[in-house]
């Protein structure tokens, strides 16, 4: 067994064919990527991490902390600390871009929304978007990348300590493509000690 | 069996969810929700109350003034009894299960099978929080909003109308209705619609929340299990209402009877 200190993400199954085949150990900082992940062991992983409840087969070591080992306010605690970002944006269709991406903020700390708008101006201008006009659209009013864009702001507002992102740069053309590479690296700039690992789509199983 | 078990338990928790959490009205996201709700419930609402609450106002009165023969006292005792009390709500329940109790199930049927919901639980939001708790109390309150409305436009408008249609003065009737009319009738009517307002949200947002299903297929079976679920609970709290204000006095008559 690996040690947990120092580890962003780590996740081993304790037996031979659980959580599909997948074994992940992340060492916490910078910007990784993890190519080809299949989807069994992605929906494995997401469910792991994000809910924080490992399968008993498995072992799960967020931000150094062993998961399995942690009381349920504890896990809470970890959770608040990580971001998941979907390929999509995982934006919500009745909301428009401003109230997507203030709504977390709005939830968790009310207080910060009244400082809110100059950051995301920011934000969206460092990544060649019009904030005047991307915030008053809906999701089916903007692009994939506005999308993913809004998104991202979105997880940035959170500060969040580590990560978890589905490949930013699919489904798009190159200039787009380009740009949202870039997403963790602005992230690392805005927070030094963050972790971003990046989960490529391994190859089409469909058939 | 299970499965009505499994869905009456569902509600029930759902209800005691909204009841745990109803601060969470002032976190500002979740504010904006209760006031979209009231104006999408109450007030885009109120155009399709006047006509129905006018007419079945003068419906009333002109079939106890001229099909029953009775007085002016008698039609607004009617008109009183069976429009305040018990019609007013249901007409209001009715709308508003019709309008927004399927826009609610279908909408959160739709969130739920594109992983909206799933996407509020990434960002360690509560769907419940945030999508029943302002929908629930935001029906709740828009439905008695409603409700006095549509009391005032069939009683109001349904004694300005039959003046027309029957013979009879509006200043008769007015003053008879004032006569008879208590402060009770009110309450009694906005306690009712409250609940039954309660009751039509938490319904929708259950069968919404949970889909039969993950396919688009999905989506009309929530929003028909929502309205004839709906339908039937207001039944069920507007027998219990007449049974707990009625119910010694016909217990009464039938014993008598015996």
């Amino acid at each position: 067994m690996s040690a947990a200190a120092e580890v962003a993400l780590g996740y081993e199954p304790l037996a031979q064919g659980a959580g599909g085949e997948g074994r992940l150990w992340i060492a916490a900082g910078g910007s990784h990527v993890v190519p080809a992940v299949s989807a069994l062991f992605k929906s494995v992983l997401l469910s792991a991490v994000l809910e924080l409840k490992p399968r008993k087969d498995a072992r799960l070591v967020v931000l150094g902390a062993e998961v399995g080992a942690l009381p349920p306010r504890e896990r809470a605690g970890l959770r608040a600390q990580m971001a998941f970002l979907p390929a999509n944006g995982g934006l919500l269709s009745n909301l428009n871009a401003w109230e997507n991406i203030a709504l977390p903020v709005g939830y968790h700390t009310p207080a910060r929304l009244a400082g809110l708008a100059p950051e995301v101006y920011a934000m969206l201008e460092q990544f060649g978007a019009d904030p005047r006009s991307l915030l008053a659209r809906l999701p089916e009013e903007m692009t994939l990348y506005e999308r993913k864009l809004a998104g991202y702001v979105r997880m940035r507002l959170g500060r969040p300590r580590l990560v978890l992102a589905e490949d930013p740069g699919a489904g798009l053309g190159a200039g787009e493509r380009a740009r949202a590479g870039e997403f963790a690296g602005a992230y690392l700039a805005d927070c030094p000690d963050g972790t971003f690992i990046q989960l490529e789509d391994g190859p089409d199983e469909s058939g | 069996m299970i499965g009505v078990y499994r869905e009456l338990e569902g509600t029930m928790r759902l209800a005691a969810h909204v009841l745990r959490r109803f601060w969470v009205l002032r976190l500002p996201p979740v504010a904006e929700e209760f006031v979209r709700q009231i104006y999408f419930t109450g007030a885009s609402a109120t155009a399709t109350i006047v006509i129905r609450g006018a007419l079945v106002g003068t419906l009333i009165i002109a079939y106890v003034i001229e099909v029953l023969n009775a007085d002016v006292s008698l039609a607004v005792k009617i008109l009183l009894w069976v429009v305040l009390r018990e019609i007013g709500p249901l007409i209001a329940a009715v709308l508003v299960i019709q309008r927004s109790g399927t826009a609610v199930a279908t909408e959160l049927a739709l969130m739920k099978i594109s992983g909206e919901l799933a996407s509020l639980r990434h960002m360690r939001i509560d769907p419940q929080d945030y999508l029943a708790v302002p929908r629930v109390l935001g029906i709740a309150l828009a439905n008695m909003a409603l409700t006095v409305y549509v009391q005032f436009i069939a009683v109001g408008g349904g004694m300005v109308l039959s003046a027309v249609i029957v013979n009879t003065s509006l200043g008769e009737m007015a003053g008879s209705f004032f006569l008879l009319a208590s402060p009770l009738d009110l309450v009694y009517s906005i306690a009712k619609s409250l609940l039954f307002g309660a009751a039509i949200g938490v319904i929708a947002c259950y069968y919404g929340l949970n889909p039969p299903g993950n396919s688009i297929n999905a989506v009309p079976k929530a929003a028909i299990s929502a309205v004839t679920q709906a339908t039937m609970a207001v039944m069920l709290l507007n027998i219990l209402f007449a049974y707990l204000v009625y119910g010694s006095a016909l217990f009464g008559l039938f014993t008598a009877a015996q």
